[in-house]
Order: structure tokens, then C-alpha cells, then sequence
């Protein structure tokens, strides 16, 4: 059942201001001490009404923490957070009635039965009014391509279809707000391009996404703003372009090799005129970015570093949102 | 139908679902019966009384409480292995009320030991079980089943806090069998485990089941003691009476604690890992 939300209360689909998080952990088997992980320290951001927001960071970095406080699911330490103009901690149940939330992986669905009874279940949480319940299962269904497939047992579905019935329940109670974390995490490039549609579909539809991601290109893709979080601190909030304006002073060298080495890795992070380094060095072709202010200069460097390593090829490129990303993350950018 | 009823039932029909398709059911609910009906007439052969009900009574509180104490802790476990946990606790239902569904349809299905146990005992070991009452003996029988679910979502808000719940409710699954007089007279067990018997739902529900089986009633001189000899046809709604004042109390109780502990877990992370 959906409850009307309060739109100018705030005029902002999300507004988090100063939200932090901390646990309380226990150490230790005979001697018992009790610690503190902070998750979140203070995140502040506000997303529009039919905006779609991205949060990106690496894992650990405080993305899920966040966006479990803002779906009801953690009670913040600290700070507060409308969503729909509902308070996270007050209005718990106006919260959860008006957001939809889709989870990444192929787990989070019951695998054991068909789609209509994963989505009628939902719906029946959710108080979907029975009179309409089944019509906009099939609608939701036939919409994600899995009408044919409906009365099939879950467990017989491909990644894909588990991904798209993950879309399919949460939008069962035709949520204005939707949280999609990681939803394209551990698929292949054909579905996930097919679920970055669906993604946009539910912009084009007038819903407000929210969406947390490890992908730069996704993020550059899709979002019109961007968070990049970083121990549990909004390190940048911009455009994609505006945050690819953090690292226009500088290019990327990358290098396409074999035999590279973590020392040598090591060894580029060291050079004063390095911003960032990127490896990828487990694949046959490895494949390391180093983000400089000098560009070519920097090239004689690469080939005495690596003199026993195998060059493939060598580019010098613009830099890209992941760039911009990866020296933030890094902080190196004040 | 209200929205807590919804959800009660929506839950209960996913469990039986799920229980369909999975027929790893057998073995706890017709094979262990089965041993369990063949260790028990052996035993009470050389005993006088209606030991054939005992041994239904015995299998069937087994299968009852075993099933509803596993559910209610299995009903949040079952929801961390789907990665289905996290979809739940965000909807905007009372986790109660899921795992309420969860547990009644576990008992339920325990329920399937007692049918089972009733078959094996009257076909294969050729026990005589005469029900003087049949229609009370089904009502006591499905008015005990949503006591030990209420007793059973007591436990479950423990689930709620620590998976280390699992421990502290197996050590709890044979004492019930005991002390609510399912296996054998309530009588023959120490004094001061009674005043802890009676304060059971199910040990009522018991009372009355032996009472429409036709079999003495042990509250029946406490029965009488108040209501009168004549009025002794009562005896059978007082201890069905009992029973469901006792699981309004559970009810309550667990409702209070779903809350507190709900609340708890949202602060401490311990529900849904960050």
C-alpha cells in the first residue's frame, strides 16, 4: 500500500545530512573486549525527484551502510535522513511502504518455488490491495520478459532472469523510490547492458533510483550525479563530467604487458610525478594505469622500471571517469 | 482480510511451499516416527494403560515442538541462506507475522509425525486406539499446535539478536517433551517440576487432548475442586481454557519482545550485516 509521501517537506527525493554508523564489536575468546568499526563517519548528500544518483566507492568503503540506513535497515549513530520526506528512524513503515529495494547476485529470491509465488509473497508483504495483486504481477512479469517462464521454478532460471525477477519484486508495490545496489555485480556483459536498460526504463518512467556500483563506466553511463565514498566520507559528489574535471590536468599511461610484478607497482607508486596506479595483473594480459601530471615524460621511467617484464603495448590516454575514481579513492585530490 | 492475517498466512503458504518441494520432509516426519512409535510400545508393552496413546501423544508433541522450535529459529536462518533476509525485514510487514506464518506451518507439518505415529501404530503394531471423542480430540489437538507455535515465536526473537540461539532452544527440545506429560504422566515426575509443567500452554493442551481420548484428566481433581463433581463435563473446556489464556500471555510477550529486540537489531547491525 502506498502512502502519499510528503514531497514539500523537502522537495528532495533523499536528503542525508552529517549520517554515521558505528559497531560495536567484540575481540578476543577468554579476555572479551569490546571495540568500535566506525562504517560510516559522515555522509551528506541530496538526490531529486526522478534523479538518478549514483554512489560508487571500493568495498568497505560505507556504500551499504548507507544505504541500509536509508532503507530503514540500520538505525544511524548518528546524523539524519529523510527519504520521500520521511524520516528514516521515526517513520520506519512510510519509509519501507514507498521504496522498492534490489539487492545484486543470483541470491535474495526463493529459489525453490516459481516467480508468481516469490512475487506474490512480496506483494502480500508489501499489502499490494488483493484486487490488483495478480494483474500487476503478470504486467511486471510479462514486462521483464519472464511471463512464459512464470510457473517455472526459480532455481531452473538463468542469471539473468534471476536479475530481472529481482527488478520485477521490487517494483511490486510501484515504488517512487528505488534503491539498486550492485545490480549488475558478477554478470555478463550482455545481461548487464540489458539491465542498465531496464535501469534507465525506470527513470524514463518517472521513478528516482539510487544506485551504488563498482563500475565507473556504469556510473558515467547512467547517473546524473555521482557520489564517490571513501571511508565512510563522501569524498566528491558531481556530474560524471564534473568529476572527470578532478583529473584534467593530468593523463593515463596504460600499459598492456606480461611478467609485471607487485614490486613494480610498488616502485611506480614511489615516483613523485605518479597520482594513482592501477593493476590488473591477473589476467595473462595484465594491464596496469599509471595516472600522471607529466604524460610523456614519464615513459622512460616505465621501460627501466619494467626492463624485465614484456611490454605489449604502451598508450597514453584522456583520462576517464574511473581515473577520476581511482584518485579519489586514492586521495590524492584535496 | 486484515494485513497481519495476510502476511501470517502468505508466510504459512511459502513454508508449505517450500516444504512440497523439498522431500527431505520424509525422513523427519515418517521414518523417525516410526522408530520412535516402535522404541515407545516396546517400552510401555509391559505397562498397563493406554500406552498406545502415549506413544502417539509422545510422537506427536515430538514432531510438534521439535519442528516449531527448529522453525522459529530456522525461520530467520532460512531467510540468511535464500539472501532473502534483508528483502523482508525492508518490507513494511512485522517480522512477527512472518515468522508467525513460519511457525504455524512447521507445526503443522510436525502435526504429520502424530497422523503418522496414529497409522503406524494401529496398522503395523495392531494398537488398539480408541478416541472417545473424536471431534474434541481434533479441536484440543489443532488448539495445542497454535500453542506451541506462540511458545516457539517466544524463542524466535532470540533468533533475531544471535544465530548463537540455536544452542540455548535444542538444549530446550527434549524438557518439553517431559514435562508437558506427553511421554508419560506429569505424576510420575518430581513435585516441583509441576508448579514449571502447568505454567506451559502445551501441558494443558495435553490434559485436554487425553480428555476427549477418553483417558483421566490429571487437573481433574484440581478441576474439581473448584467447578464441582457435577459439573465435570467442564473439565475438557477449563483445561482448553487454560491453554489459550497461557498462549494469549505467550502472544503478548512475544510481541513485546519481536519490538524490542527488532529495534535492538537495527541499532547493533546484528539482523541484516552492514
Amino acid at each position: 500500500m502506498t502512502t502519499q509521501p510528503s514531497q514539500a517537506s523537502s522537495g528532495k527525493a533523499i536528503v542525508a545530512e552529517h549520517l554515521g554508523k558505528v559497531f560495536k564489536v567484540t575481540k578476543g575468546t577468554l579476555r572479551r573486549r569490546k571495540t568500535q568499526v566506525v562504517a560510516v563517519k559522515d555522509v551528506s548528500f541530496e538526490v531529486d525527484y526522478g534523479e538518478l544518483f549514483g554512489l560508487v566507492g571500493p568495498n568497505g568503503a560505507g556504500k551499504t551502510t548507507t544505504i541500509k540506513m536509508l532503507t530503514t535497515m540500520l538505525i544511524p549513530s548518528s546524523g539524519r535522513a529523510t527519504v520521500l520526506g520521511f524520516d528514516v528512524e521515526k517513520d520506519v513503515t512510510k519509509v519501507r511502504q514507498n521504496i522498492g529495494i534490489v539487492l545484486g547476485g543470483e541470491r535474495g529470491l526463493y529459489t525453490r518455488v516459481n516467480a508468481i509465488d516469490n512475487m506474490r509473497y512480496f506483494a502480500d508483504l508489501y499489502g499490494v490491495p488483493t484486487s490488483i495483486r495478480d494483474k500487476r504481477i503478470k504486467e511486471l512479469l510479462e514486462s521483464m520478459g519472464l511471463w512464459e517462464r512464470a510457473h517455472d521454478r526459480v532455481e531452473t532460471y538463468s542469471k539473468g532472469m534471476k536479475q530481472r525477477l529481482h527488478l520485477a519484486r521490487g517494483l511490486i508495490n510501484d515504488p517512487q523510490l528505488v534503491f539498486l545496489d550492485e545490480p549488475t555485480i558478477g554478470l555478463d556483459p550482455e545481461i548487464a547492458k540489458e539491465t542498465r536498460n531496464m535501469v534507465r526504463e525506470l527513470v524514463e518512467k518517472g521513478k528516482t533510483v539510487l544506485l551504488t556500483t563498482h563500475y565507473m563506466f556504469e556510473a558515467d553511463e547512467l547517473c546524473k550525479r555521482v557520489g564517490i565514498i571513501r571511508n565512510g566520507e563522501i569524498v566528491a559528489l558531481d556530474t560524471p563530467s564534473g568529476l572527470k574535471k578532478y583529473v584534467m590536468d593530468t593523463s593515463v599511461v596504460e600499459i598492456e604487458g606480461f611478467g609485471i610484478t607487485d614490486k613494480e607497482v610498488a616502485q611506480f607508486k614511489e615516483l613523485s610525478e605518479v597520482l594513482a596506479v592501477s593493476a590488473d595483473l591477473s589476467e595473462n594480459k595484465q594491464v596496469l594505469k599509471i595516472q600522471t601530471a607529466k604524460g610523456s615524460e614519464i615513459i622512460a621511467e616505465v621501460h627501466t622500471i619494467l626492463k624485465n617484464s614484456r611490454i605489449y603495448d604502451l598508450k597514453i590516454k584522456e583520462p576517464t571517469l574511473e581515473d577520476a575514481y581511482l584518485r579519489l579513492v586514492e586521495g590524492s585530490v584535496k | 482480510m486484515p494485513q497481519a492475517l495476510r502476511v501470517v498466512y502468505s508466510a504459512f503458504r511459502l513454508a508449505m511451499l517450500h516444504w512440497i518441494s523439498d522431500p527431505q520432509w520424509v525422513i523427519p516426519n515418517v521414518i523417525a516416527p516410526f522408530v520412535f512409535t516402535f522404541v515407545a510400545l516396546t517400552l510401555f508393552s509391559e505397562a498397563s494403560g493406554p500406552f498406545g496413546l502415549y506413544a502417539v501423544l509422545g510422537g506427536g508433541m515430538m514432531g510438534m515442538w521439535g519442528n516449531t522450535l527448529y522453525a522459529s529459529g530456522f525461520a530467520i536462518e532460512f531467510e540468511k541462506w535464500q539472501g532473502t533476509l534483508e528483502e523482508v525485514v525492508a518490507a513494511p510487514s512485522n517480522l512477527l507475522h512472518v515468522v508467525a506464518g513460519r511457525s504455524v506451518s512447521n507445526a503443522l507439518f510436525g502435526l504429520t509425525n502424530m497422523v503418522a505415529i496414529l497409522l503406524i501404530a494401529s496398522l503395523v503394531f495392531r494398537v488398539p486406539l480408541g478416541v472417545a471423542n473424536p471431534v474434541l480430540f481434533g479441536l484440543a489437538i489443532v488448539l495445542t499446535l497454535l500453542s506451541v507455535s506462540a511458545l516457539g515465536l517466544i524463542f524466535a526473537s532470540a533468533f533475531v539478536l544471535s544465530r548463537s540461539a540455536q544452542v540455548f532452544t535444542n538444549g530446550l527440545e527434549f524438557p518439553l517433551y517431559v514435562i508437558s506429560g506427553s511421554m508419560f504422566p506429569i505424576v510420575l515426575l518430581p513435585f516441583w517440576t509441576h508448579p514449571v509443567a502447568y505454567l506451559l500452554g502445551p501441558t494443558w493442551g495435553i490434559e485436554a487432548i487425553r480428555w476427549a481420548a477418553g483417558e483421566e484428566s490429571l487437573a481433574l481433581t484440581f478441576w474439581v475442586g473448584i467447578i464441582g463433581q457435577e459439573n465435570i463435563f467442564l473439565v475438557f473446556w477449563l483445561d482448553l481454557g487454560m491453554m489459550l489464556l497461557i498462549t494469549v500471555v505467550y502472544v503478548a510477550l512475544a510481541i513485546y519482545l519481536f519490538k524490542k529486540v527488532e529495534i535492538k537489531s537495527r541499532r547493533d547491525g546484528t539482523l541484516v550485516q552492514a
